[in-house]
Protein backbone atom coordinates (compact mmCIF):
# COMPACT_ATOMS: atom_id res chain seq x y z
CA UNK A 1 0.00 0.00 0.00
CA UNK A 2 1.39 3.35 -1.12
CA UNK A 3 2.12 6.27 1.69
CA UNK A 4 -1.23 8.04 0.46
CA UNK A 5 -3.69 5.42 0.36
CA UNK A 6 -2.75 4.62 4.03
CA UNK A 7 -3.42 7.71 4.15
CA UNK A 8 -6.65 7.69 2.68
CA UNK A 9 -7.89 5.03 5.20
CA UNK A 10 -7.14 6.59 7.98
CA UNK A 11 -10.15 7.49 10.93
CA UNK A 12 -10.66 10.92 11.91
CA UNK A 13 -8.91 10.53 15.31
CA UNK A 14 -5.94 9.38 13.48
CA UNK A 15 -5.77 11.88 11.08
CA UNK A 16 -5.97 14.89 13.33
CA UNK A 17 -3.01 12.78 15.01
CA UNK A 18 -1.08 12.54 12.11
CA UNK A 19 -1.77 16.15 11.47
CA UNK A 20 -0.39 17.02 15.25
CA UNK A 21 2.52 15.42 14.70
CA UNK A 22 3.60 16.99 11.11
CA UNK A 23 3.02 20.02 12.45
CA UNK A 24 4.92 19.69 16.09
CA UNK A 25 7.62 17.59 13.88
CA UNK A 26 8.02 15.64 16.81
CA UNK A 27 6.25 14.89 20.05
CA UNK A 28 6.02 12.72 23.53
CA UNK A 29 3.09 10.39 23.33
CA UNK A 30 2.70 11.99 26.95
CA UNK A 31 2.05 15.49 25.59
CA UNK A 32 -0.23 13.98 22.38
CA UNK A 33 -2.76 12.33 24.03
CA UNK A 34 -3.51 15.87 26.24
CA UNK A 35 -3.32 17.93 23.17
CA UNK A 36 -5.39 15.86 20.70
CA UNK A 37 -7.36 15.56 23.79
CA UNK A 38 -8.18 12.12 23.96
CA UNK A 39 -7.74 9.83 26.86
CA UNK A 40 -4.10 8.01 27.38
CA UNK A 41 -5.21 4.63 26.37
CA UNK A 42 -6.81 5.91 22.87
CA UNK A 43 -4.07 8.15 22.32
CA UNK A 44 -1.92 5.25 22.82
CA UNK A 45 -3.72 3.28 20.16
CA UNK A 46 -3.88 6.16 17.79
CA UNK A 47 -0.07 6.45 17.61
CA UNK A 48 0.36 2.52 17.63
CA UNK A 49 -2.13 2.65 14.34
CA UNK A 50 -0.11 5.62 12.68
CA UNK A 51 3.26 3.83 13.20
CA UNK A 52 1.97 0.54 11.86
CA UNK A 53 1.50 2.13 8.57
CA UNK A 54 4.48 3.33 8.32
CA UNK A 55 3.39 7.14 8.03
CA UNK A 56 5.32 7.78 11.55
CA UNK A 57 8.25 6.70 13.31
CA UNK A 58 7.65 6.15 17.16
CA UNK A 59 10.65 5.28 19.56
CA UNK A 60 11.30 4.60 23.49
CA UNK A 61 12.59 7.50 25.12
CA UNK A 62 12.33 8.93 28.88
CA UNK A 63 10.69 12.33 29.54
CA UNK A 64 10.27 14.00 32.77
CA UNK A 65 11.65 10.67 34.46
CA UNK A 66 9.19 8.57 32.78
CA UNK A 67 9.41 6.00 29.72
CA UNK A 68 7.14 7.29 26.76
CA UNK A 69 7.50 7.50 23.42
CA UNK A 70 8.74 9.81 20.88
CA UNK A 71 6.59 10.30 18.03
CA UNK A 72 7.76 12.32 14.50
CA UNK A 73 6.83 12.32 11.13
CA UNK A 74 8.27 9.56 9.04
CA UNK A 75 11.65 10.87 7.36
CA UNK A 76 9.75 9.84 3.84
CA UNK A 77 8.08 13.38 4.90
CA UNK A 78 11.24 15.49 4.71
CA UNK A 79 11.53 17.90 1.60
CA UNK A 80 14.49 16.32 0.43
CA UNK A 81 15.09 19.19 -2.03
CA UNK A 82 16.93 21.16 0.70
CA UNK A 83 20.21 18.98 -0.60
CA UNK A 84 19.76 20.67 -3.42
CA UNK A 85 22.05 23.72 -4.43
CA UNK A 86 20.46 24.48 -8.33
CA UNK A 87 21.02 21.34 -9.73
CA UNK A 88 23.97 20.15 -7.70
CA UNK A 89 23.36 17.63 -4.97
CA UNK A 90 25.01 17.73 -1.53
CA UNK A 91 28.53 16.72 -2.14
CA UNK A 92 28.77 14.95 0.86
CA UNK A 93 26.59 11.75 -0.21
CA UNK A 94 28.65 9.25 -0.72
CA UNK A 95 31.75 10.68 1.51
CA UNK A 96 33.10 9.31 4.65
CA UNK A 97 33.99 12.86 6.29
CA UNK A 98 32.29 15.74 5.51
CA UNK A 99 34.89 18.66 5.10
CA UNK A 100 32.89 22.24 5.13
CA UNK A 101 36.15 23.79 3.07
CA UNK A 102 36.26 21.60 0.08
CA UNK A 103 36.30 22.97 -3.48
CA UNK A 104 33.19 20.83 -4.07
CA UNK A 105 31.16 22.04 -1.13
CA UNK A 106 32.75 25.98 -2.19
CA UNK A 107 30.60 25.25 -5.96
CA UNK A 108 27.81 24.06 -4.34
CA UNK A 109 27.49 27.25 -1.60
CA UNK A 110 28.01 29.49 -5.04
CA UNK A 111 25.21 27.69 -6.40
CA UNK A 112 22.88 28.49 -3.58
CA UNK A 113 23.92 32.18 -2.95
CA UNK A 114 23.34 32.12 -7.44
CA UNK A 115 19.65 30.09 -7.10
CA UNK A 116 18.48 33.10 -4.37
CA UNK A 117 19.10 36.05 -7.30
CA UNK B 1 8.64 -2.68 -10.30
CA UNK B 2 9.11 -1.77 -6.95
CA UNK B 3 9.27 1.78 -4.74
CA UNK B 4 7.92 3.49 -7.82
CA UNK B 5 6.47 6.38 -5.16
CA UNK B 6 9.99 6.78 -4.00
CA UNK B 7 12.29 6.72 -7.73
CA UNK B 8 9.18 9.48 -8.94
CA UNK B 9 11.30 12.13 -6.79
CA UNK B 10 13.75 13.62 -8.76
CA UNK B 11 16.48 13.91 -5.69
CA UNK B 12 15.99 10.58 -4.97
CA UNK B 13 16.98 9.83 -8.98
CA UNK B 14 20.04 11.93 -8.33
CA UNK B 15 21.15 10.52 -4.96
CA UNK B 16 21.30 6.80 -6.47
CA UNK B 17 22.67 8.16 -9.66
CA UNK B 18 26.07 9.84 -7.26
CA UNK B 19 26.16 6.47 -5.32
CA UNK B 20 26.09 3.88 -8.34
CA UNK B 21 27.37 6.28 -11.06
CA UNK B 22 25.63 5.96 -14.83
CA UNK B 23 27.01 2.50 -15.46
CA UNK B 24 24.96 1.43 -12.31
CA UNK B 25 22.41 3.38 -12.55
CA UNK B 26 19.88 0.98 -14.75
CA UNK B 27 20.10 -1.27 -12.35
CA UNK B 28 19.63 1.12 -9.28
CA UNK B 29 16.46 2.73 -11.28
CA UNK B 30 14.73 -0.48 -12.16
CA UNK B 31 14.54 -2.55 -8.81
CA UNK B 32 11.97 -5.43 -9.13
CA UNK B 33 9.91 -6.98 -6.77
CA UNK B 34 11.00 -9.90 -4.57
CA UNK B 35 14.80 -11.46 -4.92
CA UNK B 36 16.52 -11.42 -8.19
CA UNK B 37 19.93 -12.48 -9.52
CA UNK B 38 22.78 -10.58 -10.96
CA UNK B 39 22.69 -12.54 -13.77
CA UNK B 40 19.27 -12.31 -13.97
CA UNK B 41 19.35 -8.54 -13.89
CA UNK B 42 22.49 -8.56 -16.51
CA UNK B 43 20.10 -10.31 -18.84
CA UNK B 44 17.13 -8.06 -18.71
CA UNK B 45 19.15 -4.96 -18.35
CA UNK B 46 21.40 -5.61 -20.96
CA UNK B 47 24.17 -4.85 -19.28
CA UNK B 48 27.84 -6.49 -18.66
CA UNK B 49 27.80 -8.77 -15.18
CA UNK B 50 30.57 -7.00 -13.56
CA UNK B 51 28.94 -3.54 -13.81
CA UNK B 52 25.44 -4.98 -12.24
CA UNK B 53 27.63 -6.44 -9.55
CA UNK B 54 29.47 -3.20 -9.25
CA UNK B 55 25.89 -1.43 -8.71
CA UNK B 56 24.18 -3.93 -6.26
CA UNK B 57 27.70 -3.90 -3.99
CA UNK B 58 27.05 -0.09 -3.87
CA UNK B 59 23.41 -0.28 -2.69
CA UNK B 60 24.58 -2.87 -0.32
CA UNK B 61 26.89 -0.76 1.02
CA UNK B 62 24.82 2.11 1.43
CA UNK B 63 22.00 -0.48 3.21
CA UNK B 64 19.93 0.09 0.26
CA UNK B 65 20.31 -3.96 -0.86
CA UNK B 66 20.97 -7.30 0.65
CA UNK B 67 22.03 -10.72 -0.48
CA UNK B 68 21.59 -14.36 0.55
CA UNK B 69 23.89 -16.79 -1.00
CA UNK B 70 22.43 -20.33 -2.05
CA UNK B 71 24.49 -23.64 -3.08
CA UNK B 72 23.42 -25.30 -6.10
CA UNK B 73 22.99 -28.49 -5.21
CA UNK B 74 24.52 -30.39 -8.77
CA UNK B 75 26.69 -27.34 -9.38
CA UNK B 76 28.15 -27.07 -6.25
CA UNK B 77 28.35 -22.91 -7.10
CA UNK B 78 27.00 -20.46 -4.81
CA UNK B 79 24.08 -17.99 -6.55
CA UNK B 80 23.63 -14.51 -4.56
CA UNK B 81 20.01 -13.85 -4.01
CA UNK B 82 19.25 -9.96 -4.23
CA UNK B 83 16.72 -7.73 -2.26
CA UNK B 84 16.23 -4.28 -3.50
CA UNK B 85 15.67 -2.26 0.31
CA UNK B 86 14.64 1.28 -0.56
CA UNK B 87 12.76 1.85 2.03
CA UNK B 88 16.12 2.65 3.56
CA UNK B 89 16.41 5.61 1.23
CA UNK B 90 14.44 8.34 3.11
CA UNK B 91 16.23 7.69 6.29
CA UNK B 92 19.89 7.75 4.31
CA UNK B 93 18.31 11.28 2.80
CA UNK B 94 17.76 12.22 6.68
CA UNK B 95 21.24 11.33 7.55
CA UNK B 96 22.77 13.28 4.46
CA UNK B 97 20.46 16.56 5.65
CA UNK B 98 21.56 16.28 9.08
CA UNK B 99 25.28 15.99 7.25
CA UNK B 100 24.39 19.23 5.48
CA UNK B 101 23.02 21.45 8.16
CA UNK B 102 26.73 20.46 10.20
CA UNK B 103 28.87 21.19 6.90
CA UNK B 104 27.10 24.67 6.61
CA UNK B 105 27.07 26.01 9.97
CA UNK B 106 30.97 24.99 10.05
CA UNK B 107 31.39 27.36 6.96
CA UNK B 108 29.00 30.09 7.66
CA UNK B 109 31.16 30.64 10.67
CA UNK B 110 34.28 30.72 8.46
CA UNK B 111 32.41 33.33 6.13
CA UNK B 112 31.75 35.74 8.78
CA UNK B 113 35.26 35.73 10.97
CA UNK B 114 36.80 36.22 7.48
CA UNK B 115 37.54 39.19 5.27
CA UNK B 116 38.24 38.11 1.89
CA UNK B 117 39.19 39.71 -1.55
CA UNK B 118 38.84 38.45 -5.19
CA UNK B 119 40.48 38.80 -8.53
CA UNK B 120 38.15 39.15 -10.96
CA UNK B 121 40.04 38.59 -13.62
CA UNK B 122 40.76 34.89 -12.90
CA UNK B 123 38.21 34.56 -10.48
CA UNK B 124 40.03 33.27 -7.72
CA UNK B 125 39.37 34.20 -3.96
CA UNK B 126 41.77 34.88 -1.21
CA UNK B 127 41.76 35.40 2.59
CA UNK B 128 42.58 38.60 3.98
CA UNK B 129 46.33 37.59 5.16
CA UNK B 130 47.03 35.40 2.19
CA UNK B 131 46.17 38.46 0.09
CA UNK B 132 48.32 40.43 2.22
CA UNK B 133 51.24 37.99 1.53
CA UNK B 134 50.72 38.80 -2.22
CA UNK B 135 50.87 42.21 -1.76
CA UNK B 136 47.09 42.46 -2.74
CA UNK B 137 48.31 41.56 -6.65
CA UNK B 138 47.02 38.22 -7.97
CA UNK B 139 49.29 35.25 -8.49
CA UNK B 140 47.91 34.27 -11.76
CA UNK B 141 47.89 37.33 -13.03
CA UNK B 142 49.00 40.09 -11.63
CA UNK B 143 45.78 41.96 -11.19
CA UNK B 144 44.61 44.12 -7.72
CA UNK B 145 42.72 42.07 -5.55
CA UNK B 146 39.20 43.57 -4.46
CA UNK B 147 37.52 43.49 -1.16
CA UNK B 148 34.79 41.53 -1.27
CA UNK B 149 31.41 41.05 -0.11
CA UNK B 150 30.22 37.95 0.73
CA UNK B 151 27.27 38.91 2.77
CA UNK B 152 24.47 37.69 -0.14
CA UNK B 153 26.31 34.32 0.56
CA UNK B 154 26.23 34.40 4.29
CA UNK B 155 22.32 34.86 4.04
CA UNK B 156 21.68 32.23 1.42
CA UNK B 157 23.48 29.85 3.94
CA UNK B 158 21.38 31.41 6.99
CA UNK B 159 18.51 31.12 5.17
CA UNK B 160 19.34 27.33 3.99
CA UNK B 161 20.16 26.49 7.72
CA UNK B 162 17.00 27.97 9.27
CA UNK B 163 14.88 25.68 6.85
CA UNK B 164 17.38 22.48 7.30
CA UNK B 165 16.49 23.03 11.26
CA UNK B 166 13.31 23.71 10.80
CA UNK B 167 12.60 20.74 8.33
CA UNK B 168 14.70 18.68 10.90
CA UNK B 169 13.15 19.41 13.91
CA UNK B 170 16.89 20.56 15.88
CA UNK B 171 16.94 23.52 17.79
CA UNK B 172 19.53 26.31 17.03
CA UNK B 173 22.42 25.64 19.17
CA UNK B 174 24.00 29.14 18.93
Amino acid sequence: MSVSEAEAELSEDERAGLELIRQSGGIHQSDFWKELDVSSRKGSRIAEALASTGLIEREDTVYNGHNTYYLQPAAKDLDFALLMAGDMLSPFIGEEEINANSDAFSQWLMNLAYDDY
Amino acid sequence: MAFEDLLNDPVIQKYLHELVGPTGMPVAAAPPDGEVTDEELAEDLDLELNDVRRALFILYENDLATYRRVRDEDSGWLTYLWTFEYENIPENLKEEMHRLLEAIEQREEYERTHEFYLCEVCSIRFEFGEAMDFGFECPECGSPLESMENNHLVDAMTRRVDNLRDELNVDATS
